[in-house]
């Protein structure tokens, strides 16, 4: 058996090297294969990391009138948490507002005397709500607006932004749903035309199986070398394909390129998180690579070779 | 050893190709089957090594019935058999030690054993000396005679050569029909098709002559005759 084994790899080994441009080709299809694939699942992963972002950006402000005390707030803070939408809230208070308020208007001039000749502080505190997706700002600006402390509130900026957070929704998913169809369909035509590369290699071979069979090789004989044979043009594919991904990244990661190509990202993220976790996955990009890639050929050589084997 | 029996072949079509053929080879002999192109005689040698089927009849080999071997056993039972063909059908990617090599490798021989024979094949073949070569770097001789090594290599009991001096000189020719010759002597069943009149006559042993699929003559010491 091990005797087979060796000897059906050297046979597939030599095959590979003496092929030439038909391995040449072959492996060339396969690159292309495991680069489409790589690409989609890369823009698939940066539009995730944007919507993520995004999303994390996202919450809606609940202004509380000026006259509602400090305690009060609190416990209209701690209605608002039992809401099952809600995943946390931060608390700014009426001083730390008019700090930031200040902070905000420092270049002008005239807010500031504004509010110097106000004397006391005109904002009220603010309690920033995040849900645990944008989905649910809507439902918890309905349950404020309807509950009973809702007379203590001077306005929910949700409103406001409702029709920006709405479309900025509907927008990455319908986005996020049309790289999926790309990338699966994408993926199902490079396997289309990597295993009809592998059919036609194996087709140009089909003398040299009807000769196997004359000497008595058996089936498992003739089919192991064209196995290994595709074991061969995976790995060599996962090989080039890896730095190319990683060429690929980099070159999205420029900014003037990313902003023309993909609207939606954002040239600062691709380069920090999608290039960082490629190089911090490195080994398991590599390994996933050569399986689909060793997957890509020893299947396609399977299906053809069965083909030869019965005729 | 070899029994044809009650064979008849009808290829798709309704075009037949061989009717009734009964023929018995023994053991060590040195049978020329001889006719025109299209008489049947490459059929006929497809059946022995189960590369076609007989539509009807049998064809036994040392006493078993060839259509009743599994598709598993077929590669056991074409180890028996050394097969020559006109385009000597070397595989073009292998030198002409590793095509030799292969028939050994695929039978599961050892390496030790490999070693030992591939060297001395290419020898009494005439092949010493292009033994790195691939095919397509020799002539249709030399070809021929690294497919008779291969053929011969695993020490088969029957030699089966169609036509192996089709694409030949006379010389090359000759030099094919005595190793042949060699083999016979040695003891192995030699089965020869050609339709190469001057050989036929000068190998003097015996002569099937086949004409439209039926075997119209059996001599022991024949002469081509058609």
């Amino acid at each position: 058996m091990l005797c087979k084994v060796t000897r059906t790899f050297k046979a597939g080994a030599q095959n590979f090297f003496r092929n030439g441009w038909l391995s040449i080709a072959t492996v060339g299809v396969i690159v292309i294969a495991l680069f489409i694939v790589n690409v989609q699942i890369a823009i698939m992963f940066a539009n995730n990391l944007l919507l993520n972002a995004v999303e994390d950006r996202v919450n809606i402000s609940v202004y509380v009138n000026t006259d509602v005390q400090e305690d009060e707030v609190m416990k209209l803070r701690h209605e608002i948490e039992q809401y099952p939408e809600v995943e946390n809230i931060e608390y700014i208070s009426r001083k730390q507002a008019l700090a930031d308020f200040k902070e905000r208007s420092k270049n002008n001039e005239t807010i500031l005397k504004s509010i110097e000749e106000v004397g006391s502080n005109p904002l009220g505190a603010v309690l920033n709500v995040k849900a645990h997706n944008p989905d649910q700002y809507e439902t918890i600006a309905s349950k404020i607006d309807q509950s009973s402390f809702s007379e203590k509130v001077s306005g929910v900026n949700y409103l406001k932004y409702r029709d920006i957070i709405d479309n900025l929704n509907k927008e990455i998913k319908a986005n996020q749903k049309g790289a999926i169809i790309l990338a699966v369909t994408l993926s199902f035509i490079a396997i289309l035309i990597t295993f009809n590369s592998i059919r036609t290699t194996i087709y140009s071979h089909r003398q040299e199986i009807e000769i196997m069979k004359l000497i008595g090789a058996s089936n498992n004989y003739i089919r192991l070398p064209f196995i290994w044979e595709g074991v061969f043009y995976g790995i060599t594919a996962a090989m080039i394909s890896v730095p190319l991904t990683y060429l690929y990244l980099q070159f999205i990661g420029n900014e003037e390129v990313t902003n023309s190509i993909l609207p939606l990202s954002n040239a600062r993220f691709i380069k920090i998180f999608l290039t960082e976790y490629f190089m911090k996955n490195l080994v398991l990009v590599v390994l996933f690579q050569c399986t689909f890639g060793v997957f890509l050929g020893v299947f396609s050589s399977i299906i053809t070779i069965r083909k030869h084997l019965k005729a | 050893m070899i029994i044809f029996e009650n064979i008849s072949k009808v290829y798709p079509g309704n075009f037949p190709a061989l009717e009734n053929v009964n023929l018995k080879i023994h053991e060590g002999e040195f049978v020329s089957i001889v006719g025109h192109s299209g008489a049947g005689k490459s059929t006929l040698l497809k059946m022995l090594y189960a590369e076609e089927q007989p539509t009807s009849g049998d064809v036994y080999f040392s006493r078993k019935n060839i259509s009743e071997f599994k598709a598993r056993e077929l590669p056991y039972h074409r180890r028996n058999i050394g097969t020559v063909f006109q385009d000597c059908k070397l595989l073009p990617k292998k030198t002409l030690t590793e095509n030799v090599a292969f028939a050994m490798e695929v039978s599961e021989k050892k390496t030790s054993e490999i070693e030992e024979a591939v060297p001395q094949i290419l020898d009494i073949t005439g092949l010493g000396k292009k033994f790195d070569a691939y095919p397509n770097e020799v002539s249709g001789g030399e070809q021929q005679k690294a497919a008779l090594a291969r053929a011969l290599v695993n020490r088969p009991k029957v030699l089966v050569a169609d036509e192996p001096t089709g694409n030949l000189d006379p010389i090359s020719t000759w030099d094919i029909v005595q190793l042949l010759l060699k083999i016979n002597e040695f003891g192995t069943t030699v089965i020869l098709a050609t339709h190469d009149k001057p050989i036929v006559d000068k190998i003097s042993k015996r002569v099937v002559v086949m004409d439209k699929g039926r075997v119209i003559r059996d001599e022991a010491h024949g002469r081509y005759c058609i």
